[in-house]
């Protein structure tokens, strides 16, 4: 045994530890490859460099864009719009969700309402909230807070009775009364499943913020994608998208580094 | 015996003084579920006086109805018929005088060791200073006092299980109603979970209702054991356990002890007989 393993252990692990650094490799080559071959294709000629501009210029056109002030202006606006909207559809959603989940004459009264309107894409509120809201910010706010209030409402209804009956049945035991049942264990009961529905909402916030500015703003990250068009700023254009993947990102990051700390029993 | 006649009090009772709080009267309850052709007899017609400070053990083949009538005892079921009394009082929910450990640990998951035993006590009302001493207080009994900071999941599960004891204790309940809460442990975890048992009891008391379908972890806890028939539930027969406390683990191999489990395996035997019978009844039936 100890001999096998003197003999085969360095070839082994040798063997082992050169894929390892392969597969090390090609993670390290992935992006400098993809943007080196787009630079490539872009700079050849086989494409139409107007339509499809090297990242190259994309990264200038973003630099350009910093320097006139108008990207602080425009990554203010959509961010404000995205914490309103997550923000206040995130709290109405918990509130209502964890009543419906819990009160049957609550669930009764709204769930068929609910129901009836969540499967309305937000999109597709947008020329109502022109009509109702105009090209103010309040248009904004509410069409991020009906895509993330539905998300966010049935998530924790399903976590509130989801929750252990065991826990509750414990929780009585001990003396619990039923008004201190909800802070004391059907709320953190369902924190991981509201934490599910409240990172979706980060992602479905950006969507419907894409969709408010596109139909028309002053500022903001898509408005500036909307307004590169018209002028055939393509490289500007591309700056955009890279903002909002980024911004999504980080975002989306953050939350879930969040979230491992908030829920970390489950 | 029938279930119909009232079990007689145990060796317990007359060692138990008058002013001590835990009496529990079971008098002909009946549970039962569904309606019509869908109608379930769990229990039928079951009765009890059981003394304050006794311990008892439900033992009964499983699905025979013995958690059914421990839930109408903590006021999760209601008697179709008949009631349930402590101390003169009739059971309608459950209560902080009676405290319960479930199989399943389930002690809330994002609290501390020590919220999870103040838990009760600030449910009544307690200061969180004087909740934390009592915490304390039990976590040390159980021998838990060095985990106190943790969280329920970095625990094994009969740490957990020591601590869903201590929290049921939190609250000075002068009944402990235990559903098959050693069920899920390995032997050598449950036989010392056995002894700290007992020696938890000697210490502050209370009535207990143990169930369980464990011949030998009855004998070895109880004062009495109530055995339990096949669907539906009766309590078919009595048995005394006069064996000497303090018990240990030696205790399982004398003659007295072995002469008593003769008793109960003849019953028990029997009764699952039957019970695996009536599920595959039902089992084909649904076919």
């Amino acid at each position: 045994m100890a001999m096998a393993t003197a003999t085969g252990g360095p070839g082994l692990s040798g063997r082992a530890g050169a894929r390892r650094m392969a597969n090390r490799l090609a993670l390290a080559l992935s992006l400098p490859l993809f943007f080196g071959l787009w630079e490539l294709v872009s700079r050849s000629g086989v494409v139409n460099a107007i339509l499809f501009p090297p990242p190259s210029k994309v990264v200038a056109a973003l630099l350009a864009w910093a320097e006139s002030g108008d990207l602080a202006i425009d990554f203010a606006m959509s961010v404000s719009r995205v914490l309103v909207g997550f923000f206040a559809g995130a709290i109405a959603g918990i509130a209502i969700g964890v009543a419906t989940g819990r009160y049957e004459f609550v669930s009764n009264l709204l769930t068929p309402v609910f129901q009836l309107l969540r499967p309305i894409p937000p999109i597709a509120f947008v020329p109502i909230v022109i009509l109702w809201f105009g090209l103010s910010e309040l248009g904004k706010y509410f069409l991020v807070f009906y895509g993330v209030f539905f998300t966010v409402w049935i998530a924790a209804h399903l976590g509130v009775q989801r929750v252990d009956e065991k826990l509750v049945r414990a929780a009585r035991t001990l003396g619990t009364p039923e008004h201190r049942m909800m802070q004391e264990v059907l709320l953190p009961g369902a924190l991981p499943y509201i934490f599910v529905g409240l990172r979706t909402s980060v992602g479905i916030s950006f969507y419907t913020l894409v969709a408010a500015e596109l139909a028309g703003t002053f500022a903001g990250l898509a408005y500036r994608i909307d307004i590169s068009m018209q002028n055939l700023q393509m490289a500007q254009m591309m700056g955009g998208l890279v903002m909002l993947g980024l911004i999504s990102a980080v975002a989306d990051k953050a939350f879930s580094s969040f979230a491992r700390r908030a829920v970390w029993w489950s | 015996m029938s279930g119909k006649e009232r079990l007689s009090r145990g060796t317990a009772a007359s060692l138990g003084t008058a002013s001590r709080r835990g009496a529990i009267e079971i008098d002909r309850v009946s549970i039962i579920f569904g309606r019509g052709a869908k109608e379930f007899i769990a229990v039928d017609r079951v009765s009890a006086s059981i003394a304050a400070g006794e311990f008892v053990c439900l033992l009964g083949p499983s699905g025979c109805g013995k958690s059914t009538v421990m839930n109408a005892v903590a006021g999760f079921e209601h008697p179709s018929e008949g009631r349930i009394t402590l101390d003169g009082a009739t059971v309608t929910g459950p209560g902080a005088d009676r405290g319960m450990v479930f199989q399943q640990p389930t002690l809330f998951p994002w609290k501390t060791i020590r919220a999870n035993v103040a838990h009760g006590p600030r449910m009544l009302g307690k200061s969180k200073a004087e909740a934390m001493e009592i915490a304390d207080g039990l976590l040390e009994m159980v021998g838990l006092a060095a985990f106190a900071d943790n969280h329920p999941h970095t625990l094994s599960g009969g740490m957990q299980q020591r601590t869903a004891i201590a929290r049921a204790l939190a609250n000075t309940p002068s009944v402990l109603l235990m559903d098959e809460p050693f069920g899920a442990l390995d032997a050598q975890t449950r036989s010392m979970m056995q002894e700290s048992l007992l020696q938890i009891w000697a210490d502050v008391k209370p009535t207990v209702i143990f169930v369980t379908h464990d011949i030998d972890e009855a004998i070895f806890l109880a004062d009495r054991i109530l055995v339990m028939s096949a669907s539906p539930g009766r309590f078919i027969s009595e048995i005394p356990v006069d064996l000497p406390r303090p018990r240990d683990a030696e205790m399982t191999l004398e003659p007295a002890f072995m002469e008593i489990k003769r008793r109960c395996a003849g019953l028990i035997r029997t009764e699952t007989l039957k019970a695996f019978e009536q599920q595959s009844a039902a089992l084909r039936a649904r076919k």
